[in-house]
């Protein structure tokens, strides 16, 4: 008689259990995963002594590993992506990712003697996970970092990096998209101007 | 005071026919036709109808910054020490204290404007006249508030970008907010004329010098230097009226969302396992 609310409660604590289950695993890998990121990227890209030459070589290596750049690549393009041509989103994705290496690799310059710390983070979206984290850099205000990392088929990739409130993807997309609007509303003008962006790599 | 009268009037008239000139120079920015979808949002997005007008500003204060700002403010990186560089920034922030706890006020927000008053009353007597920041180091930290971002708390919304010559990137509500808290300044009324200019001045370099890095690599590193700056100035607005708090989900326009063409491959690949 004991045992039937017993099984009732069991079986509602399993369905429960099943269903944020993979929510709340898909946090906590998400977490690590930027915690993982963020030791990495601090360790490789802020030793001391390194070159300019070096830190872009290392940069290139851990930029794909973090980073879901085709992901990132068609958002920013924002809504010109459905109307550019299949050769044209070729082209724009390679120049894209060149780009993202020659603007942000010596962005990393002086990382040492600053503290990276994962917050906490919380599901934003069913395949999406927004991670909080701080980076304290002594005798100034704290930086607030925030990762988007979309998860699937169990590898991570981080989406979008908010510092401070400020997201590179949307940042990135504004320019294109008002690079596009000033070539007269062409996919190919940004390509053009990407193209010579890039040429002195 | 007809030295400061003087002042006024040239200030005033000078800014009126900069502005004038602008707009009939430029103009507004001719929309795209409606049938162009893609060109027609992205108009909208931007949210900068006198964008010739902004540009022509825009040019201005890089000028500016070209030939005075930046020089100025790289004499000052080479030559004060940075323990001096951060006793400037805390000095010119305690001054900000008054203007930063009316507008927490204003704003509803007592504990905050508590916060400020402890910040203020400490650090212009211990922190001798603010320029030690001791109240960070007592766990107060400090904040910043202004009356654009207590109209926006009002729902007022901010209307065109403007770029406004040597204040830079803004909206309407922005530049009302500026002016409101000019005049809520005890200091504006308080203080000298000189006093006053010289402190606009160090807040220009103190402010460019914090940034001197960032603002060299984006320009470096940008296709269009305005066009990131506009969405730079959006963001950090919006950052700085919600007090940091991050977005919601898709809740602000141009936050980052899931790309629809991203869907159904995602379903698909979460629904597999269940079908197994």
């Amino acid at each position: 008689m004991h045992r039937k609310p017993f099984l009732a409660l069991g079986a509602f604590a399993l369905v429960v259990f099943l269903h944020t289950s993979p929510a709340v695993a898909l946090d906590g890998e998400a977490e690590n995963f930027v915690r993982v990121m963020g030791k990495k990227v601090f360790a490789s890209l802020g030793e001391k002594g390194i070159s300019d030459r070096e830190r872009t070589k290392r940069f290139t290596v851990l930029l794909p590993e973090a980073l879901d750049l085709e992901y990132i690549a068609r958002f920013t393009l924002g809504r010109y992506w459905r109307v550019a041509t299949e050769d044209q989103k070729i082209e724009y994705t390679r120049l894209f990712k060149k780009f993202v290496i020659q603007a942000y690799a010596n962005r990393f310059k002086g990382l040492s003697g600053k503290t990276f710390n994962v917050l906490h983070s919380r599901s934003i979206a069913a395949n999406q996970v927004l991670v909080l984290s701080e980076i304290i850099i002594p005798n100034q205000p704290v930086v607030r970092v925030n990762w988007r990392v979309r998860s699937k088929e169990n590898t991570h990739k981080i989406t979008d990096i908010m510092v401070e409130g400020i997201s590179m993807s949307v940042t990135q997309r504004d320019e294109f998209v008002s690079v596009i609007r000033q070539t007269g509303g062409k996919v190919s003008g940004l390509i053009r101007a990407l193209r010579k962006k890039t040429s002195g790599n | 005071m007809s030295v400061r009268g003087k002042f006024k009037n040239w200030a005033y008239s000078t800014f009126l026919s900069l502005a004038c000139a602008g707009i009939l120079l430029s103009g507004c920015a001719t929309a795209p036709p409606p049938e162009d979808k893609e060109a027609t949002a992205a108009f909208k997005e931007a949210n900068d109808p006198y964008e010739p007008f902004n540009r022509a500003m825009w040019e201005f204060n890089l000028g500016l910054d070209k030939v005075i700002l930046r020089p100025v403010t790289s004499v000052y990186l080479a030559i004060v020490p940075d323990p001096m560089q951060n006793s400037v920034h805390n000095f010119l922030q305690n001054l900000r204290g008054p203007v930063i706890f009316v507008n927490d006020l204003f704003q509803g927000d007592l504990d905050r404007a508590e916060t400020t008053l402890l910040r203020f009353t400490m650090n212009s007597t211990i922190g001798v006249l603010g320029i030690f920041d001791v109240a960070s180091e007592l766990g107060y930290e400090g904040h910043d508030e202004d009356f654009g971002q207590t109209l926006a708390k009002g729902g007022v919304e901010p209307g065109p970008y403007l770029v406004l010559p040597i204040f830079g990137p803004s909206n309407p509500r922005d530049g009302v907010g500026l002016v409101a808290d000019m005049l809520i300044d005890p200091f504006t009324w308080l203080t000298p004329l000189e006093f006053r200019i010289g402190r606009a001045m160090a807040t220009a370099v103190d402010k460019r010098a914090r940034n001197f890095d960032q603002i060299n690599d984006m320009e470096k590193n940008s296709l269009d230097f305005y066009s990131a700056v506009r969405s730079l100035y959006r963001q950090k607005r919006r950052d700085e009226i919600n007090n940091g708090a991050p977005m919601e989900n898709n809740s602000v326009p141009g936050s980052l969302s899931v790309l629809p063409e991203d869907k159904p491959e995602d379903q698909q690949s979460e629904a597999a396992p269940i079908g197994q």
